[in-house]
């Protein structure tokens, strides 16, 4: 069916032997519970990891921010102040947790929740390598585009709930700009989809090669322009600046997280800066060539070519661990890019964020889809690197 | 345990309440809230049918369209109650009394 | 096994969501219940084999529908209730007990006749009989276009007029 974590670690002898040995004590199959349990670990794993990624994210920013505008940083919290994220989380659990009287306690208890669980959910068909994506749904891009909707219905009951007018304001424009900026962001998914034949992520990856010839965004000139327009609605949903409005200090004194103290605020910062990551990692995926390493070194098949005694399962680990570099060295670029966006651009007006994306997003969009389309059909899916320099030899080699 | 008359009983659950939402409130937008329930009923006993009796994909296709026309109609509904509270300032059923206007 | 608990998840959440939905007095509530319902249905059709279905039903109902429905409550002038003591508006004229009893009894009458009528169809499958799970994306693609492609433009011409329409009659200022 899928081909999951599991389906992928069971080619492994160590799990061939558990499973034995486990079936011998319990008496019956225990297929099924060695199954659960590396699922378990595997999510308990990547969780742990993402949480430290969105903590280390707010260190990566003040620190890139400080180092565009000149000056140092934190440095003071551990070698080179990397401990500071930490200082924070520590700060926010020890805040005292205040809940407006007129607030609406069930709804407000519930928006932090529903933003962090939308980001999650997310976190389980990202294509960190061929083996070790969590699971690879035929439907990957689809079930992420819903799922990360969660969030819109959180910002706007967080911003409903507060029962203060900044907090509506901002979680009323927070819930319209992610919801209008699912449009463009969708149709560019879906002319990448339309190319690579298949919904699902580690088909769209394969379909790609390890140099930036073979990346889509390389592939003709409306993928092009789509991985941009990608880009800036991804920047526009996870309310990032320039388009962070619903949270902006100067003009609606935080917006919808102003009633928030504590760890739920730190759930809605943690949900944000995970969510950079997610979106950065798909669009690395879709557009940069996701997890494949150039000279095709992820499959792990040199190892194999030049030890040739060596077991498959170490070779394709090997391979799997340098795609999984891959994947991230791309998603973190792409970090650090919207970090860089964040501290150079000036602030959207919020109708001038609904005109950028009905206006001028969505057409282009749409304009992309159609010409990918006809891309596929005129050329056969040919990448104009292909069309300008083989099809020149093929046409010199075929004169006879 | 997952067989056809489970997925009938829980879609059956599913219809009463949405018939008992659009039956007992005047809230227009909670009347909204029920059709929304019924039509979801109906999608799930199509997607029931066609994977224990028919495995051809026609109930799949058939429960894709109901989601598309209950998404179109719910935007429908929701721009006319809109309106109507531009011009009455309430959403009580009871008081889209009249025809016209 | 792990279907099961999956099928026995859903089903909790779409029928305590739906319970939910029809008892709570607060129409934002409500609404955060429809949210779980809907979410409870999509893991229905997923325990279905209905993988692009239940992404469907993600996409457009928790992420486009719920919120259109919080956007109208909030910009209809927020809540405000029209509920008696017992939570739920007494409709004049829905009945006494006597009604009830004999709806009842009919209703129990015509359900023997009816499950009388369709007992060939409930065969239960032995576990191997049901074909396995097998992914519908490229199959409900090419019946959209080969089979169905009249409802599909239908459809896509619905969609068009229910946008236009929607913007065209909820835009402030027009007078008749």
């Amino acid at each position: 069916m899928n081909s999951t974590v599991v389906s992928y670690l069971s080619q492994a002898p160590g799990y061939g032997f558990l499973t034995s040995k486990l079936s011998e004590v319990l008496g019956f199959d225990a297929t099924g519970i060695v199954n659960f349990l590396i699922f378990f670990i595997v999510t308990l794993v990547m969780v742990n990891i993402m949480a430290a990624i969105g903590g280390l994210g707010t260190y990566a920013e003040r620190k890139i921010s400080a180092d565009l505008q000149m000056r140092q940083g934190p440095n003071r919290v551990g070698p080179f102040g990397i401990l500071q994220f930490l200082a924070d989380g520590v700060k926010m659990i020890l805040k005292e947790d205040i809940i407006p009287r007129q607030a609406d306690k069930f709804m407000f208890h519930l928006a932090p929740f529903l933003c962090l669980v939308g980001v999650f959910m997310t976190l389980a068909v990202l294509p960190f390598s061929s083996g070790l994506a969590l699971t690879n749904l035929n439907i990957g891009v689809f079930y992420l585009l819903g799922v990360s909707s969660l969030v819109g219905v959180g910002i706007f009951l967080g911003g409903y709930s507060s029962n203060s007018k900044w907090s509506m304001l901002g979680g009323m424009r927070g819930a319209s700009q992610i919801v209008s900026y699912e449009v463009p962001v969708t149709l560019t998914i879906l002319s990448v989809v339309l190319m690579a034949g298949s919904l699902s992520f580690d088909v769209i990856t394969e379909a790609q090669g390890g140099f930036p010839h073979e990346w889509f965004i390389l592939h003709n000139p409306f993928t092009f322009i789509g991985f941009f327009v990608l880009f800036i609605g991804a920047l526009a949903e996870t309310n990032r600046a320039p388009f962070d409005l619903p949270e902006a200090e100067s003009e609606l004194v935080s917006g919808y997280h102003t009633e928030y103290s504590g760890m739920r605020f730190g759930f809605f910062a943690l949900a944000e800066y995970i969510e950079v990551f997610v979106v950065c990692g798909v669009c690395a995926a879709l557009f940069l060539g996701g997890y494949k390493v150039p000279f095709n070194l992820g499959t792990g098949d040199f190892l194999v070519k030049a030890f040739p005694a060596i077991e498959p399962m170490l070779a394709k680990q090997v391979g799997n661990f340098l795609q999984l570099g891959a994947f991230v060295t791309k998603t973190l670029a792409l970090y650090y890019v919207v970090i860089w966006i964040r501290w150079t651009l000036p602030r959207l007006r919020v109708d001038h964020l609904m005109v950028l994306c009905w206006k001028y997003l969505t057409p282009i969009a749409l304009f992309n889809l159609v010409g990918c389309a006809v891309w596929l059909y005129a050329f056969e899916g040919k990448s104009i690197w292909y069309l300008i320099f083989k099809s020149g030899a093929a046409a010199a080699g075929a004169h006879h | 345990m997952i067989s056809l008359p489970s997925y009938l009983i829980i879609s059956f659950c599913l219809f009463i309440a949405g018939l008992t939402v659009m039956i007992a409130r005047k809230n227009i937008i909670a009347m909204l809230l029920g059709i929304e329930l019924i039509l979801n009923a109906a999608a799930l006993n199509f997607a029931a049918y066609t994977r224990f009796i028919n495995q051809n994909l026609d109930g799949h296709l058939m429960s894709l369209f109901i989601i598309v026309i209950a998404a179109a109609e719910a935007a429908v509904g929701l721009a006319i109650v809109i309106r109507f509270f531009q011009i009455k300032e309430s959403i009580h059923i009871d008081d889209a009394t009249e025809l016209q206007s | 096994m792990f279907l099961n608990i999956m099928f026995l998840l859903a089903a909790g959440a779409t029928i305590g969501g739906s319970f939910l939905t029809a008892t709570s007095k607060n129409l934002m509530h409500a609404c955060i219940y429809l949210l779980l319902t809907l979410f409870g249905v999509s893991g229905l059709y997923a325990t279905l084999g209905a993988d692009f279905l239940a992404a469907t039903q993600l996409v457009v109902y928790a992420g486009g529908v719920v919120i259109l429905m919080l956007f109208a409550i909030m910009l209809t002038g927020g809540v405000r209730e029209f509920v008696n003591k017992f939570g739920i508006d007494k409709v004049a004229s829905m009945g006494t007990v006597k009604t009830y009893s004999i709806a009842g009894f009919m209703v129990v009458i015509m359900s023997f006749v009816i499950m009388k009528i369709l007992a060939p169809i409930f065969k239960s499958y032995a576990p191997g009989e049901l074909p396995g799970f097998s992914t519908t994306v490229e199959k409900i693609g090419t019946l959209l276009i080969t089979d169905h492609v009249l409802a599909f433009e239908i459809s896509s011409i619905l969609l068009l007029g229910a946008l236009v329409g929607a913007a065209v009659i909820s835009r402030p200022g027009r007078t008749r």
